[in-house]
């Protein structure tokens, strides 16, 4: 790193840059939020299911995320773990109207901590309740109960109901995303 | 409740190839295989379950539909449904497929949940000899009495069988049947047949999203085609016995093939251009269950056995099952392209075979009734099932579960099916066998003979070992002795010990010696030569004395024993020890 460079991290001109992973079941709506999380400027109108992965970037206040929003589709689903070293942070999203899958959903969250890639890492993972606005989602709390998210000792979570068609309760989660990060890297 | 989901969760982790998605006891669901489908009926890419809920039998018959774990909508059946199928009619945008219920004689077709067509079986003909008796009692020509008399030869001999109307006239008790004419005489009569069974075929496209016929198999052993959209008869074909359970693959347009079992046991397959069946199964029992499986077809039967065949009918492979087959589905994955056939038991299992190859098992909390695999929701590998107590259970194929294809059933090992190789009979093996049967007898007096002469040389051998005492055992009768000699030592210098026992009833023997023969040039002797005590009759006497080998050489040889009587050089006995050959290097 350059003088220069530090020189800007100290006045805070530069961001820091994060490599966040984005993952869940097809059809949970992660394309969706990392969409509403886009400049609106940058937004795409329509979205469709996504093909094995894409990359997008946005900012916050203090640091500057890039996204690996990986296909949730079930044979693209083994295409994750090829990521999980890259990555400084996990996004998982659940679809709280589909109550059916939520056994297929902890069965990928189980996968996915006990890869040896993440399990004896300290990474911050945001659960996202998304789909909030269905007259028979879940709650966050009985999401977290499903997914027997309080056997996570060794990892900071939290989970926040979302709704990624309106944006609400995202930006919530994203700030305590940014929290975490920041205090692991200080 | 709780127990139950913890006894599910047991089992799920005891084969983990199964995630338990959904599990309700009591969801008030009683069907049959034939009678359940998976369909986007709203073509939102989310499939849903529609089940022709049989109710009780009697009443409450209800087409249900769920989504997800929830139940999405419900309409009441008229009658009891025997088939229920998914399918497109026709080509309009949003393509979303119709439901067919076939019950009685009718087909109630739903687009949307509503119902959209009724499709009617056609009416048979009527025997000419009834109509003639009915139209007589309609003008009073003929008492009931008389007509029942009538009816009842029509019955034994007639080639057309009757009309339900006058069945039910002949069970009817006398004083009834004059009311049941007079409310019935003025209508006419019409000979109905009923729906065993329903299928789908494709029109002319194999796409999954083609147009396709219903299939239909009644009661009076008749199978017709109908048109996706005019419901029309396309094509008729007759077995010579009921349909139960069918089977259709193809395109009507191009080739079809359906195979169908029949109540009499039989399974017949029925092609394109032939109006009668071309193969013929005959089954050891009646099959309870029929699954093509790619190009053969699998059937399990009520002697709780499972049969392969192929589509020409010839049979494959049995397996033996552990209890009677309740239903039985197939298990299509084409995106991992699996396949394979859930067998569901009467001792609540749910077995999977691939070809004869038992695979996996399933455990479940009630005898299954029904099985219907693939995709719900947006899962693709979902397990559906119902239960005898009307239970629901849902179960999603875990992306990661691989199945093994050797057979998991406890039976010989594999090893004992492998065919030895065993070579083709040489042409001197084929001559040697003419020969030996040719010359039998002079063959085995030849053996005799030899084994004859065999006997004499060896007895005498043995003669000649006692007659100089060269055995270890004496057989004069004044000096019965016993010997034997032990070594002891790795060498070069050895312990050997005599044991000489005295095997007389009382008499003691007196004036032995022993001596000992030897290569001089091997071995060293400190005393060759011994006088033996008094032998007491039973005692056994060791002698010891220290044998040295001289050569480092890593020979060894023989040293005899003899026991000698005092005054004559023939010995009493003789004993040939086998020295060890010297292990530690010579000292000198």
């Amino acid at each position: 790193m350059g003088l220069f460079d530090k020189l800007a991290g100290w006045l805070g001109l530069k961001k820091k840059e994060v490599n966040v992973l984005c993952l869940g079941l097809d059809n949970s709506g992660k394309t969706t939020i990392i969409n509403q999380l886009k400049p609106s400027n940058a937004q795409a109108q329509d979205i469709v299911p996504t093909i094995g992965f894409s990359i997008e970037k946005f900012r916050t206040s203090s640091l500057s995320f890039t996204v690996f929003d990986m296909s949730g589709q079930g044979r693209y689903r083994n295409l994750w773990e090829h990521y999980y070293k890259e990555g400084q942070a996990i996004i998982f999203v659940i679809d709280s109207g589909d109550k059916l899958r939520m056994v297929v959903a902890k069965e990928e969250l189980d996968t996915l901590l006990n890869h040896p890639d993440i399990k004896h890492r300290r990474i911050p993972i945001l659960f996202f309740a998304n789909k909030m606005d269905l007259r028979d989602a879940l709650s966050a709390v009985k999401v977290s109960q499903l997914l027997c998210l309080e056997n996570i000792k060794d990892k900071p979570w939290h989970i926040c109901a979302s709704d990624a068609v309106k944006g609400e309760g995202l930006q919530e989660g994203v700030d305590w995303l940014q929290d975490q990060i920041r205090a692991m890297k200080t | 409740m709780s127990s139950v989901s913890q006894e599910l969760k047991d089992t799920s982790v005891a084969s983990s190839k199964w995630l338990d998605a959904h599990y309700d006891p009591v969801a008030n669901l009683y069907t049959f295989s034939s009678c359940i489908a998976l369909s986007d009926l709203h073509g939102d890419g989310e499939n849903k379950l529609v089940v022709g809920d049989l109710g009780t039998g009697v009443c409450h018959m209800k087409l249900k539909v769920y989504r997800g774990t929830g139940l999405l909508s419900e309409s009441t059946l008229l009658d009891l449904p025997t088939g229920l199928v998914s399918f497109l009619m026709d080509l309009h945008e949003p393509r979303t497929p119709a439901i067919a219920v076939a019950s009685g004689p009718f087909i109630y077709v739903y687009k949307n949940l509503r119902p959209y067509f009724k499709f009617t079986l056609p009416s048979l003909e009527v025997n000419p000899l009834e109509l003639d008796v009915w139209s007589q009692a309609r003008e009073d020509m003929i008492d009931p009495m008389t007509l029942k008399e009538m009816l009842e030869g029509l019955r034994d001999k007639a080639e057309i069988p009757l009309s339900v109307r006058s069945l039910r006239f002949l069970m009817l008790e006398p004083q009834e049947m004059e009311s049941f004419v007079h409310l019935y005489k003025e209508q006419p009569i019409r000979r109905q047949t009923v729906i065993t069974c329903i299928g789908t075929l494709k029109k002319n496209m194999a796409d999954d999203d083609a147009v396709s016929c219903l299939v239909i198999g009644t009661e009076n052993g008749d199978v017709y085609i109908l048109d996706p959209e005019a419901f029309t008869i396309l094509y008729k074909m007759s077995l010579p016995s009921t349909a139960t359970l069918m089977d259709v693959t193809g395109q009507f347009d191009v080739e079809f093939r359906i195979t169908v079992a029949c109540r009499n046991g039989n399974i017949y397959i029925l092609r394109r251009d032939s109006p009668k069946p071309k193969y013929c199964i005959e089954l050891s029992s009646h099959p309870v269950g029929l699954v093509r499986m790619g190009k053969n077809v699998v059937v399990g039967c009520t002697d709780e056995t499972l049969h392969g065949y192929t589509q020409k009918g010839k049979k494959l492979w049995t397996a033996y099952l552990p209890a009677p087959v309740t239903t039985m589905a197939l298990m299509d994955l084409p995106t991992r392209g699996f396949q394979a056939v859930l067998v569901g038991l009467a001792n609540c299992e749910v077995h999977m075979y691939r070809d004869k190859n038992l695979i996996s098992t399933i455990k479940t909390p009630d005898v299954v009734t029904s099985i219907c695999f693939g995709r719900y929701g947006r899962e693709d590998g979902t397990l559906i099932m119902t239960t005898k107590g009307g239970g629901l259970i849902v179960k999603i194929l875990k992306r990661t579960a691989v199945f093994d294809d050797r057979d998991s059933a406890p039976g010989p090992p594999i090893a004992q099916s492998i065919r030895l190789n065993v070579p083709k009979k040489t042409k001197l093996y084929v001559d040697q066998t003419l020969r030996e049967r040719e010359n039998a007898v002079a063959m085995h007096r030849a053996f005799q003979m030899d084994l004859s002469r065999l006997r004499l040389a060896a007895a005498r051998a043995y003669v000649k070992a006692l007659e100089s005492s060269l055995a270890p055992m004496s057989a004069s009768l004044t000096e019965p002795l016993k010997m034997n000699a032990v070594v002891q030592g790795l060498g070069p210098s050895f312990k050997l010990t005599l044991n000489i026992q005295n095997t007389a009833a009382s008499r003691p023997v007196m004036n032995l010696a022993i001596s000992f023969l030897y290569d001089e040039s091997l071995y060293s002797m400190r005393t060759a030569f011994f006088k033996i005590p008094l032998l007491v009759p039973g005692l056994n006497y060791p002698i010891d004395t220290f044998v040295e080998c001289l050569s480092d050489k890593g020979i060894s040889d023989i040293i005899k024993v003899f026991v000698l009587r005092e005054g004559k050089s023939a010995p009493l006995l003789t004993a040939h020890i086998n020295m060890p050959v010297s292990e530690g290097l010579a000292l000198n």
